[in-house]
C-alpha cells in the first residue's frame, strides 16, 4: 500500500516537473507564435486589397492606402472582425476572421473571409488548419467559387458532404448570418 | 558491446523501421517530401536521445528504479510526453512551415513505438551514456529510413527532391526524357504503403544475398 503510494507520489513529482518546464517553454514562444499569427493575418488581409498593377507587393503596406482596425469578438466562431477603410472612396470592407471544426480535433480551420459593403466577397484564404495531409489539407485549398457569389446574406455555395468542406461551410454561414447586421449599424458581439 | 557499436546499430543492423518494422505510422504519413522526413527526422532524434537520457537516469539509481517499476510506463509517457510538447512549441513557434507540414505528426511521436520500444527495451537497462548513444544510433537510422523513402516517393510522385525550404532538385528531365508525368499515386497513402513494401524487398534482398555469400565462404573455408 505504501509502496504504491510512494509510486504515485514520484508520478506527481514527475508531473509538476514536466509541467514547470512546459511552463518555461510557453513563456517565451507565446509571444513569438502570437506574432506569427498576427502576421499571417496581416499578410492573408493584404492579398485582398494589394493593387495587382503594382509589382511591390513586399512594399505594399495596407495602413498606407486603408485605415484598418482590428475588433475582437466574444463569439464562438467569430474571433475578430478586421474593418478596413478605404481613404480615398470610404468604401468599408469587413474581414472576418472566422473559425469552425473539420475533420481535426486538433485545432480548427481558421479563414479569413473579406467582405464588401455589397456583401459580395472580396476574398478567402484559411490561415490555419491541422486536417489530414493529402485528404483534408487538399480540401482546404481548393477554390470553392465563393467569388461567383455576389450576396453572402443567401449563402449557400459549398456542398459540406465532407468533414472538412463542413468547416468551410460553417465558417462561409455563420459569416453570412452577421454580415447584413454588421454592415447595417454596429458589430453584432 | 562496445560505444561506437552501440551508436552503429541503430543505423543498418538494428534499423527501427526496415528491421524492426516500429513507428510505421508517422513514417509513411510524412514521407511525402525529403524535407518533411529529416523535420520528423530531428524532432525524433531530439525526443529519443533526451528521454533515453531521462530514463536511463532514473532507472540507473536502485532505490528510484525500484519506486518507478510498477509505474514505469505512465513514467516513460509524462518524459516524452513533455519533450513532444517542447519540440512541438519550438516548431510552431520558430519553424512554422515545418510545423505546418508535419501537422498531426508532432504529437504523434509521443506514441511512437521506436521512442517507448527504445526507453523499455534499452535505457532502462543501460547507463545514460549508452542510452544517449543508442537514442542517436536509432534516431539517424529511423531518419536515413524516411529520408530514403521520402527521396523514392518525391521524386517518383512529384519528379522534384524538396531538400529543405526552397532548396528543391528538378529532377523532372528524367520524366521528360521518357515522356511521362511523375507518378503522382506515390504521393498518396497507397504510394507510401508501395513504396515501404519494395524498398523493404530489396534490402531483404540485399541482406540475404550477403548472408548467403557470407556462409559459402565460412563453408568454404572449412
Amino acid at each position: 500500500m505504501l509502496k504504491g503510494l510512494r509510486s504515485g507520489l514520484v508520478l506527481l513529482v514527475l508531473g509538476i516537473i514536466s509541467g514547470t518546464l512546459l511552463a518555461f517553454v510557453n513563456y517565451f514562444t507565446a509571444t513569438v507564435i502570437a506574432e506569427l499569427e498576427n502576421q499571417a493575418q496581416y499578410e492573408a488581409l493584404k492579398e485582398f486589397y494589394y493593387d495587382v498593377d503594382n509589382p511591390n507587393y513586399d512594399n505594399f503596406v495596407l495602413s498606407d492606402d486603408y485605415d484598418l482596425s482590428k475588433v475582437k469578438m466574444d463569439d464562438s466562431y467569430v474571433s475578430a472582425i478586421f474593418v478596413v477603410k478605404d481613404k480615398v472612396t470610404n468604401e468599408v470592407s469587413l474581414g472576418y476572421l472566422v473559425s469552425a471544426n473539420g475533420y481535426s480535433s486538433d485545432a480548427p480551420i481558421t479563414m479569413l473571409i473579406v467582405v464588401n459593403s455589397d456583401m459580395s466577397v472580396r476574398g478567402y484564404k484559411v490561415i490555419s488548419h491541422k486536417e489530414t495531409s493529402g485528404f483534408g489539407a487538399d480540401i482546404v485549398d481548393n477554390d470553392f467559387n465563393v467569388h461567383v457569389i455576389t450576396d453572402l446574406s443567401g449563402f449557400d455555395s459549398v456542398a459540406h458532404v465532407t468533414f472538412t468542406s463542413d468547416g468551410i461551410y460553417e465558417c462561409f454561414y455563420q459569416v453570412s448570418l452577421r454580415v447584413a447586421a454588421d454592415f447595417g449599424g454596429d458589430l453584432v458581439d | 558491446m562496445t560505444k561506437l557499436e552501440n551508436l552503429l546499430k541503430g543505423l543498418v543492423k538494428e534499423n527501427p523501421l526496415f528491421v524492426s518494422v516500429l513507428g510505421m505510422c508517422p513514417s509513411l504519413a510524412v514521407t511525402t517530401s525529403l524535407e518533411n522526413a529529416l523535420g520528423m527526422g530531428i524532432g525524433v532524434l531530439f525526443v529519443l536521445v533526451l528521454s533515453n537520457f531521462m530514463v536511463s537516469l532514473i532507472m540507473s539509481s536502485p532505490k528510484l528504479a525500484e519506486l518507478v517499476k510498477p509505474v514505469r510506463i505512465p513514467v516513460y509517457i509524462v518524459i516524452i510526453a513533455t519533450l513532444v510538447s517542447v519540440v512541438e512549441m519550438l516548431m510552431h513557434a520558430f519553424l512554422i512551415d515545418l510545423y505546418n507540414a508535419l501537422g498531426v505528426f508532432i504529437p504523434l511521436i509521443v506514441v511512437n513505438c521506436i521512442i517507448l520500444g527504445r526507453a523499455e527495451a534499452f535505457a532502462s537497462a543501460n547507463k545514460p551514456v549508452d542510452s544517449v548513444l543508442d537514442g542517436i544510433g536509432m534516431a539517424l537510422g529511423f531518419t536515413a529510413a524516411i529520408s530514403l523513402i521520402s527521396i523514392f516517393r518525391e521524386f517518383l510522385g512529384k519528379g522534384t527532391i524538396t531538400i529543405w525550404g526552397d532548396a528543391v532538385l528538378n529532377l523532372k528531365f528524367f520524366f521528360n526524357f521518357l515522356n511521362i508525368e511523375p507518378i503522382s499515386m506515390f504521393v498518396q497513402p497507397v504510394g507510401a504503403f508501395l513504396s515501404f513494401g519494395l524498398i523493404l524487398a530489396t534490402l531483404t534482398a540485399f541482406g540475404n544475398f550477403f548472408k548467403e555469400r557470407k556462409a559459402r565462404k565460412v563453408k568454404a573455408n572449412g
